[in-house]
Parts: structure tokens; sequence; C-alpha cells
């Protein structure tokens, strides 16, 4: 039991000080891809906090989900989930991905992020303002320290 | 060749003319025609000459017909014009282009899945191409405005 607390404390610290986002649009209108792509430029400067894009899902330590969830992108994005390495957490970016936003009823809609794999951080706005996404991952970063987040996905 | 020159080869077979907007030059031709169109369209201008950009299909239920809109733009003036046909609506069946122009496979799959107008001659046309599964299943074409989904 310690060590299974301190094993995850380390991963927590690991992850605190660096990590590693992958992006994966869900089915979104590109405009809160344009946002998270915004967020990551040397204006907003996010390595300050460590943040940068992960050369792969396997490398990535949070899922950065934006757009409403389809049918068929649900099944691509547990897929994804699921290859990601412990522990890891997804923040869902703009209304869309957080609960389908005006897509919610549609024929070909699941709704948002939660209804697939678990969300730590929901981050609204139609976009959200890259300080917005920004404030949301310090705000996970934080919560981590704090060892607030239940879900990492793994336990 | 200008583009003068160019829109007269489309002239030649509609049945109407007009302007969608500003600089969008509109043909209404007869389906039957469409595929004869695009062949003379390769033989004046050659592949490089032109580009399908994309294919929209509309629902008419009023007047019980299926509105297919071809976008064309001419190179290199990127002289964009719409080549409009009307299908009926209890059999939508129009002469696929995919052998001619390669290009026309995600319109012509996409407007099959959502609308239900059969590319005859196109091998790749299939339900669930960007329908979710459980829809297609039923035999719904969901942009059908009676549809129900």
């Amino acid at each position: 039991m310690m060590q299974e607390q301190k094993a995850r404390k380390t991963g927590y610290r690991i992850i605190r000080y660096s990590p590693w986002l992958v992006h994966f649009n869900t089915g979104a209108c590109n405009g809160c891809d344009i946002e998270v792509l915004a967020s990551i430029t040397p204006l907003y400067d996010p390595e300050r906090f460590g943040v940068k894009l992960s050369p792969s899902i396997r490398h990535g330590d949070i899922l950065v989900v934006t757009g409403a969830v389809t049918k068929k992108a649900a099944d691509r994005l547990k897929r994804l989930y699921d290859q990601m390495p412990c522990p890891k957490f997804v923040v869902a970016v703009g209304a869309c991905a957080i609960d389908g936003g005006v897509f919610s009823k549609s024929y070909s809609v699941v709704g948002g992020a939660d209804k697939v794999v678990p969300v730590a951080i929901y981050i609204p706005g139609c976009p959200p303002r890259p300080e917005a996404i920004l404030d949301g991952l310090v705000k996970l970063l934080t919560a981590l320290r704090e060892e607030e987040v239940q879900n990492n996905g793994c336990s | 060749m200008d583009v003068a020159e160019k829109l007269k080869l489309l002239e030649d077979f509609a049945l109407e003319k007009s302007v969608l907007k500003p600089n969008r030059k509109l043909f209404v031709v007869e389906p039957s025609y469409v595929r004869r169109i695009f062949e003379s369209l390769i033989e004046k201008l050659g592949h490089g000459g032109f580009y399908l950009s994309t294919i929209v299909g509309t629902d008419l239920k009023e007047e019980n017909k299926i509105r297919l809109d071809y976008y064309v733009v001419m190179l290199p003036e990127e002289e964009t014009v719409v080549i409009r046909t009307f299908l009926p609506r209890e059999n939508p069946v129009i002469d696929s282009l995919i052998d001619i122009i390669p290009g026309a496979l995600a319109g012509e799959c996409e407007t099959y899945d959502l609308l239900g107008v059969v590319f005859r001659g196109n091998p790749f046309l299939k339900r669930g191409f960007f329908v979710p599964t459980d829809v297609s299943e039923k035999g719904i074409y969901p942009l059908r405005k009676d549809s129900g989904v």
C-alpha cells in the first residue's frame, strides 16, 4: 500500500514537472484546435510549465480532447486513451468536448468526452482562449500536487 | 484559352444558366449529361486544367427531387463554376465520375451514404462511410428530410 502510494506520488511529480500533451480532435469545427495550437506558441510560452506536445500517444501524459465525440471517433478516442502510459489524464477543451455542445442531440454524436474516457479538467468556451487552456492545465497540475485528482486511468 | 471560352464548353450543355453569387456561375444540366460534360472538360482542358472541388447533395422534399451540385474550379484562373442537376427522389441514380476523375471518390461516397444517391459504376459505395453503423444498418439516409434522425 505504502509502495503503491509512493509510486503514484513519483509518477505525479514527473508529470507535474513536464506534462506532455497529445491533442486529439474528435469532431471539432477546428476553432478549439486553433486555440490549442495558439496556446503552445512562444507568445503564451507553455514551456515555463514544462508543457510540450508529445511526439506520440505512447509518450503522452495528458490527452487534450477538442470537439463533440462522434460515434465513429469514440472508438478511436478510447483506443488512444488505452495506449497512454500511466498515470494519464484527459482535458476536455471547449463546450463541445464537455457535453456535446450544440451537437449533443445529433444522430452521430455520443456526447462529451466523459462518455468515453474519464475527464480530469473541463475548459469551457467556444472556443476557450489560450490563456484559459493554459490555466486549465496549470489547475490540473496544481490538483496533482494536492493529489485531488481521483481518476488517473490506472488504479 | 480564356475563361469565356472555357465556360462556353459548359454552356453548350446547359438547360439554363444563372449566377449563384458574384463570381460563382451556375449551369443547370440534365443528369445524363454530367459525365459527358466532364469527359469534354478533360478532353479540352486536360486533367490539369480544372479540378472537381466537391459534390453537394440537397434533399428537396417538397419538389420530390434531389439536387446535386458539382463544384468545378477552372485553372489557372481559379474560376469556380457550379454544375447543377436534379434527380428523382425515389430513384436517384447518376453515372459515376470515379474512373475519369479519381478525386470524386469522397464526394460520391459521402453523397451516397448521407442521401442515398447511387453513382452507377462506383465500386467503393458503401453504407457506414461517414454515417455511424447503428444508423446506417437501419437503412436510414440521415440528410433526407424525412429520415427522422
